[in-house]
């Protein structure tokens, strides 16, 4: 019932608002304070959000409410092969994307709803937004929600709400970003967050896991409508903003903002995806019929500085010259390929008779991708 | 005449970007040394990471050149001034935590070869970059 209305109110405000789209895009001024999104498309609404950031006039809030079809989205200055179970996102069937704020991995879907609160800086508080998004699950009916001394919004000890990111101008403007879990598929979250790789040292920034849960098990009823007409008139309340929802989605409302597409399209790119990955090493031990073989890679901005191999163990020591000779050559051959991306180009033509140099080649195929 | 007549004279300039951002100047070399200002460090708090040009790219004043993720947020650095990224200092990473502890000196970020040295004087000096702290 809630939701039939909902739609009923959408269409009519879509309506009336068509013709006036998100901004005068010759002056690119972002005229409105609480926007919508009606896309689930997390390429758009993730460049939607740096668009509003970079374009609202400094001193002005703004909100902004969006859930997004099942995606991982890791930090900006995260190593994807680290944080995310790729074997499993392609056994799902999901991209993963790389954001432009700071900050973990989450994951997400339908079933959780985001929202980010942009402030200038100056009157810029962690407490006061999540403050913000607690009113609004309270007057859904949650009456035991908490705010945590992390600035986390929980219901008993499990956070309901994903941990907070931020993006800043510094001096200027900063936006809080947080997700709410209203029926996320957990399970799938758990299974995809797990990468199993322990020996893979990484710089940058490492996720923090916590013990999670969802507001539907708290409240069986709630939905993202709510969710989004509560934070909304919370916000209203507390920066004493008379305006309504400004409602946007792809194409008609957003085609003309050069910006947006272009951020669109560079979260697909290799460069942004892959090639923003800070430094890290991956040390690996196989052991084949022939014998048994440390890999140590190493690897920046998405490429392969050096892959070297230590002869363990040998099956039939007398080839072990033959063996050095082959793996030189590999070593020689991976050093500036693209790490997950080795295409059989690379592999040395000298080894391609080599039953056990393929066995070899096939094992870092397979690593590289997991 | 004396035995100074000779020498070179050298000139270094301090100028401040409106986000932020120092460049030192030195007009014998033409090279810019690029880094946060102390007031930036200590608004975004315990820095975690630093992303860092590559060698050789020409920037334009005003392009993103890197950015800085501390414990609170992630925020962009932009080229103060035009030219070729010369040198990046290798130390931060490994040591994010330099540009906290000493933000203009050893956590210095890059190193521009200056195309226009003109462009210095768009930019504010140290007494109209602290008005614009204060601000």
């Amino acid at each position: 019932m809630i939701s039939s209305v909902f739609h009923r109110v959408t269409r009519t405000r879509l309506a009336l608002h068509y013709a006036h789209l998100l901004s005068t895009s010759a002056t690119q001024v972002v005229k409105h304070s609480i926007y919508v999104s009606k896309s689930t498309n997390p390429y758009f609404n993730l460049s939607l959000e740096d668009w509003l950031f970079k374009h609202k006039p400094h001193n002005d809030p703004l909100l902004l409410l969006y859930r997004d079809d099942p995606c991982v989205v890791i930090g900006r200055n995260q190593n994807p092969w680290k944080e995310v179970n790729m074997t499993e996102l392609r056994g799902v069937g999901i991209p993963f994307i790389r954001r432009r704020s700071g900050g973990g991995t989450v994951y997400h879907d339908l079933g959780n709803s985001n929202f980010s609160i942009h402030l200038p800086r100056s009157s810029f508080d962690r407490n006061d937004s999540a403050k913000v998004v607690l009113r609004a699950i309270q007057s859904l009916g949650l009456t035991d929600a908490n705010v945590n001394e992390r600035n986390d919004v929980c219901v008993g000890r499990f956070k309901i709400c994903f941990p907070h990111f931020e993006r800043m101008i510094v001096n200027k403007r900063a936006y809080h970003h947080g997700t709410m879990l209203i029926s996320s598929e957990l399970g799938t979250l758990g299974k995809l967050l797990n990468s199993n790789k322990d020996t893979m040292q990484t710089k940058g920034v490492a996720s923090v896991r916590s013990p999670v849960c969802n507001l539907r098990q708290h409240k069986p009823d709630i939905s993202h409508e709510d969710f989004v007409y509560a934070v909304v008139r919370e916000f209203q309340d507390h920066y004493n903003i008379r305006e309504t929802i400004k409602w946007v989605d792809e194409g008609s409302d957003c085609e003309g903002i050069e910006e947006i597409r272009k951020g669109m399209h560079e979260l697909t790119t290799w460069d942004w995806a892959f090639g923003q990955t800070p430094e890290f090493t991956y040390t690996l031990e196989h052991t084949f019929g022939w014998g048994t073989l440390k890999t140590n890679l190493h690897s920046k901005h998405g490429i392969i500085l050096s892959c070297t191999f230590d002869i363990v163990d040998l099956v039939d020591r007398g080839g072990i010259s033959e063996v050095r000779g082959h793996l030189d050559l590999l070593e020689r051959s991976l050093a500036g390929e693209k790490y997950g991306f080795l295409e059989d180009e690379a592999n040395p033509k000298e080894l391609t008779g080599s039953e056990s140099a393929r066995q070899l080649w096939d094992e870092l195929v397979k690593e590289m991708k997991s | 005449m004396g035995p100074n007549m000779f020498a070179v004279r050298t000139l270094t300039t301090k100028k401040y970007t409106e986000d932020h951002e120092a460049v030192v100047f030195d007009d014998s070399t033409g090279i810019g040394v690029v880094s946060i200002t102390d007031y930036a460090q200590s608004s975004l708090g315990d820095v975690v990471f630093v992303e860092l040009p590559a060698l050789e790219t020409k920037v334009t004043k005003g392009d993103q050149i890197g950015a800085v993720e501390s414990v609170k947020a992630a925020s962009d650095i932009y080229a103060p001034i035009s030219g070729t990224i010369q040198e990046i200092n290798e130390n931060l990473n490994d040591q994010p935590g330099l540009l906290n502890k000493s933000p203009e000196d050893e956590g210095w970020l890059c190193k521009i070869k200056v195309s226009d040295p003109t462009e210095l004087d768009s930019l504010m000096d140290e007494a109209e970059y602290k008005a614009h702290c204060e601000s």
